[in-house]
């Protein structure tokens, strides 16, 4: 009972976390329009050296980095409504786990390579250029774990084979769109215009939407499977 | 109360819904990791060996000039072939999650099959991405300054053969549950094989000294050799697990042998 209880403490955290990382996205003056793969390294450079930029760079990538890790006990959260389906063994919910960390993971490293490329911004621009081109691919093109765990989930609920599923199969689609709508991200490195580049329409705006609707979809049907569990144990709502 | 550890292998309702034999393969989970793995193992030897032709990996002694025309001469393989990667790396845990089941399925503590799936889960990010991560952004723009563009290569080969702990110690901690092991899920002699992946390991080290040689990234001993035991180890793990999955009971004791030749 108690432990359910903690469960709601972290999914009730997720709404406050989520205004953080907006607040954060939004901070990042090279997120509001995103920064071009097309400019020059001394315009990179000089995107650093803009005293208005510099300040803005730095808090909302030590936001990120104090918060981009709270997906992972919201993503725990899903593990073990896994482990409530119906399987035969826990491979499903193996495979889910071990992608839990690689997405915040790999947000770590470009939050990094950004705050790298801000920290001495009087540097030669090819190293500027060079650590904010690493970062953007990072970030951009690191859809991998993310893909994975949607199919995952997704496979988990087609096979939760029981009256009363955990989720419902409209999850499990959705699951499958929100893999295909982040799936061209990953050839962002491909162009340096057009919709595949890093502030392209699919590598930016349809990726990073996705990875929103995603969240807040999977919150509410979380929830209501979370709150479910608790009334099916007798537990007060 | 433990729902998580009671519900792992609950019984399958009687009344589960008909819709067409194979998704009541109770079987069908573990399958599914097993093609998943298969899949993953064919994109990555297409994006390693043939398009992006990091495999066999070029020379550790280039000098600037060599390397940049390398980059010019993969640049597209390089970008869509890590792009590829970059997509289906999720999927490499598959393979580890069937591992970690075949663990659980062992007879020695669920210790081991978790210590498997953490240290594996995490082994592409270092040992394949920050590869693929360094070279396509050494490709992406060929007008680089070469010295950056040979930064980025060795980057990209450092830390594709220069991250061992994750495979050493991941591939004791499977040989030593196999070895363990009372419920003869896997042969032993497999157990011992794990010794000879995690000794590539320690044959590899030197790579991040030397730049020319047997020992140098490129080099006979730390890539040909380590590349044909890895090979070597790889397809026999995955005929392995899928002689267990066929073998698969959902019990708890001795795995049963396969009694007739497999019908797949």
């Amino acid at each position: 009972m108690k432990s359910v209880n903690g469960e709601l403490l972290v999914f009730w955290s997720l709404p406050v976390v989520g205004l953080i990382w907006v607040l954060a996205f939004l901070t990042f003056p090279g997120f509001v329009h995103p920064m071009s793969p097309t400019m020059t390294a001394e315009q990179v450079a000089a995107f650093y050296r803009d005293p208005g930029n510099l300040p803005r760079i730095r808090g909302s990538m030590i936001v990120f980095n104090w918060f981009g890790v709270a997906l992972i006990p919201f993503l725990v959260l899903i593990v073990m409504q896994i482990r409530r389906m119906a399987h035969r063994t826990p491979v499903l919910a193996f495979c889910f786990l071990g992608c839990v960390a690689g997405g915040p993971t790999l947000f770590c490293m470009a939050d990094l390579f950004w705050l790298i490329a801000a920290f001495r911004p009087e540097r030669a621009p090819e190293l500027i250029q060079l650590f904010n081109d690493l970062a953007w691919v990072t970030f951009t093109g690191q859809v991998g774990f993310l893909v994975a765990q949607s199919v995952f989930l997704a496979l988990a609920i087609y096979l939760d084979r029981q009256p009363r599923p955990v989720f419902r199969p409209w999850v499990a689609h959705f699951n499958l769109a929100i893999a295909a709508a982040l799936a061209p991200a990953a050839f962002v490195a491909l162009a340096l215009d057009g919709p595949f580049a890093w502030n392209g329409l699919l590598s930016f705006w349809v990726k990073n939407t996705a990875i929103a609707v995603w969240i807040v979809v999977m919150a509410v049907v979380l929830g209501q499977a979370i709150y479910r569990q608790r009334r099916e144990n007798g537990v007060p709502a | 109360m433990n729902t998580a550890a009671t519900q792992t292998l609950a019984p399958m309702p009687a009344s589960a819904p008909a819709r067409g034999k194979r998704r009541d393969d109770p079987k069908l989970e573990l399958w599914i990791a097993w093609w998943v793995t298969i899949a993953f193992y064919n994109i990555f030897t297409i994006a390693f060996f043939i398009l992006s032709r990091t495999q066999p990996p070029p020379k550790a002694w280039w000098h600037l000039p060599r390397i940049v025309q390398w980059f010019d001469d993969n640049h597209f393989g390089i970008l869509f072939g890590f792009a590829m990667m970059f997509l289906i790396v999720g999927f490499s845990i598959a393979a580890n999650a069937l591992i970690a089941q075949s663990m659980r399925r062992m007879s020695v503590s669920p210790m081991f099959a978790y210590s498997y799936l953490i240290i594996y889960s995490l082994a592409g990010v270092p040992g394949m991405l920050l590869t693929c991560i360094a070279l396509t952004v050494g490709a992406m723009r060929p007008d680089r300054d070469p010295k950056l563009l040979s930064l980025l290569y060795d980057m990209g080969f450092l830390s594709f053969s220069g991250t061992m702990g994750i495979f050493l110690i991941g591939s004791l901690v499977w040989g030593i549950a196999i070895v363990l092991d009372n419920n003869r899920v896997l042969p032993k002699w497999f157990g011992y094989m794990n010794l000879s992946n995690a000794l590539t390991e320690v044959v590899v080290a030197p790579c991040v000294i030397f730049k020319a040689g047997p020992l140098a990234w490129d080099g006979s001993i730390a890539y040909y050799i380590n590349m044909v035991i890895f090979g070597i180890y790889t397809g026999a793990f995955i005929m392995l697990l899928r002689n267990m999955i066929m073998r698969e009971d959902f019990g708890s004791g001795v795995l049963p042998v396969l009694e007739k030749p497999p019908r797949r």
